[in-house]
């Protein structure tokens, strides 16, 4: 005969079910175990990298590296955009190949195209190096080679006149479905280091709502951040792809849909229509936060 | 005078009259129109000199590899500093120009939002000393501070040659082709 009293098993089984939701309540968001969304890998469609702050030549970067190479076998993507900090410290050719050529050379024999913007850490003058591919702009903006795509990068370190008009008439101009702008000061941020650039906010985001832009990407705090979104757009911050700031984002933040500090991470972003679906990456090839974001209309 | 400097002069010198400011303040904003005209006759100076170097170099392609570019940034640098061997503190930003910026910045940080302003340009990254030496070349472990618009819109242009940077609360003028320090203002705001 069966009793009504469920069996110690059972009871244990419950108690661990309770528990561990009870945990994933009273977690932070930031902390929450996210549902993997798998990046779709269809043919038509663009597939691009996301690094940022990451030029520094040490360990965690090589590691880094790998780790893009051997996505990149199964998830092709011709497009790297770098988010800044490309070359931290000295410049001289010798570091050029320590923090940037030899970290990523198995991508580079692959043809894939690094597109940067520079930071406060990077000599201007970077801005002749060809595989930087920036033709000697300190901003610039590039149509995809697929989807309806325009990448406008800026150089956030001196926003003077020129640029902010220039940043105008280049989204008024753009006929593209997405306009994506990456620069190295984030507009939003819950780092304690940095944090938001609330100066910069002030000028560009009025340009980046008004010309619909879907997605802002940064970098300058050394951590990864998924912002909620603001005013409609998707912004986030990639700036540990070789640095790292362990424990600088604040918890609780407002700003916050997704945060690591304990980990180097890369991301991976593929668009297909009106859908961008993101995956960011650990050194160990682990997804740490997907998911999707729809483009403005 | 070129074209840039006229303007400049003309519309500071209109500019108390079309506003009916008082005499004395129509002097003060005369005396800074002059300052400015003269800062920018110097820059200017700066600028034809560092166009006539580089322009003995063979030129920097667009698409080109380290190797070039830091042979050409030491290079140019190397015949700034040799056409520019008694180049002292204050030959570019003048006494007059010094008090100036100051002046012009002091409202900026001391505004509402003058915390914000000096957090973004002090960044705190790098935390040796810094010796300022005009014509020498920019530390390269030392992080290009940011310039916030609203510090910029208050600063006269300048030419792509040159850019205001800072390094804490010393303002430079910062030679980004030849990755040197063209001249300094110790303390340049609070």
């Amino acid at each position: 005969m069966r009793s009504g009293r469920p069996s110690p098993a059972m009871r244990a089984a419950l108690h661990a079910v309770i528990t561990f939701i009870g945990l994933v309540l009273v977690m932070p968001a930031s902390a929450r175990p996210q549902a993997e969304v798998p990046l779709p890998n269809k043919p038509d469609s663009l597939h691009f990298a996301v690094i940022g702050d990451n030029g520094n030549g040490e360990k965690p970067q090589y590691e880094i590296g790998e780790q893009m190479s051997d996505w990149y076998t199964r998830f092709e993507f011709p497009i790297v955009l770098m988010m800044g900090d490309n070359i931290y410290g000295s410049d001289r050719p010798q570091d050029f190949v320590k923090k940037f050529e030899a970290p990523y050379k198995a991508l580079l024999d692959k043809g894939v195209k690094f597109y940067a913007s520079l930071g406060n850490h990077d000599s201007r003058e970077q801005r002749y190096y060809k595989l930087f591919n920036m033709d000697g702009k300190l901003y610039y903006s590039f149509k995809a080679p697929k989807e309806d795509v325009r990448f406008f990068a800026l150089e956030s370190t001196y926003p003077d006149q020129d640029q902010i008009k220039w940043v105008e008439e280049e989204l008024k101009k753009s006929g593209e479905k997405w306009k994506i702008a990456f620069f190295h000061h984030p507009l939003y941020s819950s780092a304690g280091t940095h944090g938001s650039t609330l100066k910069l906010r002030a000028v560009l985001e009025p340009l980046f709502i008004q010309y619909n832009v879907s997605l802002v990407l940064n970098g300058h705090d050394h951590t990864y951040e998924r912002i909620k979104p603001q005013n409609g757009i998707q912004y986030f911050v990639e700036g540990s792809s070789g640095q790292l700031r362990s424990g600088d984002l604040r918890k609780g933040s407002p700003l916050t849909a997704f945060g690591n500090d304990t980990e180097r991470t890369f991301m991976l972003m593929e668009i297909s229509g009106d859908t961008l679906t993101f995956n960011t990456i650990d050194r160990k090839g682990k997804v740490i936060d997907s998911g999707t974001v729809e483009r403005r209309k | 005078m070129s074209a840039r400097t006229a303007v400049l002069t003309a519309v500071l010198l209109i500019l108390p009259l079309v506003l009916g400011a008082s005499p004395q303040r129509a002097q003060a904003v005369n005396a800074n129109a002059a300052t400015i005209n003269e800062f920018v006759k110097r820059v200017d100076v700066y600028v034809a000199l560092h166009k006539k170097l580089e322009s003995t170099l063979p030129p920097l392609g667009k698409q080109t590899d380290p190797r070039q570019i830091d042979t050409h940034e030491r290079a140019l640098a190397k015949l700034i500093q040799g056409a520019r061997t008694n180049a002292k503190p204050g030959d570019l930003f003048q006494p007059d120009m010094q008090r100036l910026v100051r002046h012009l910045l002091a409202p900026v940080f001391r505004g509402k939002d003058g915390a914000q302003i000096k957090s973004e340009i002090m960044d705190n990254e790098y935390k040796g000393s810094v010796k300022l030496v005009v014509n020498g070349r920019y530390p390269d472990e030392v992080p290009i501070s940011t310039v916030p618009p609203q510090v910029l819109s208050e600063l006269p242009k300048l030419p792509e040659e040159l850019e205001y940077r800072f390094i804490r609360s010393n303002m430079i003028l910062f030679d980004p082709h030849a990755h040197i320090i063209a001249d300094f203002i110790e303390r340049a705001f609070q």
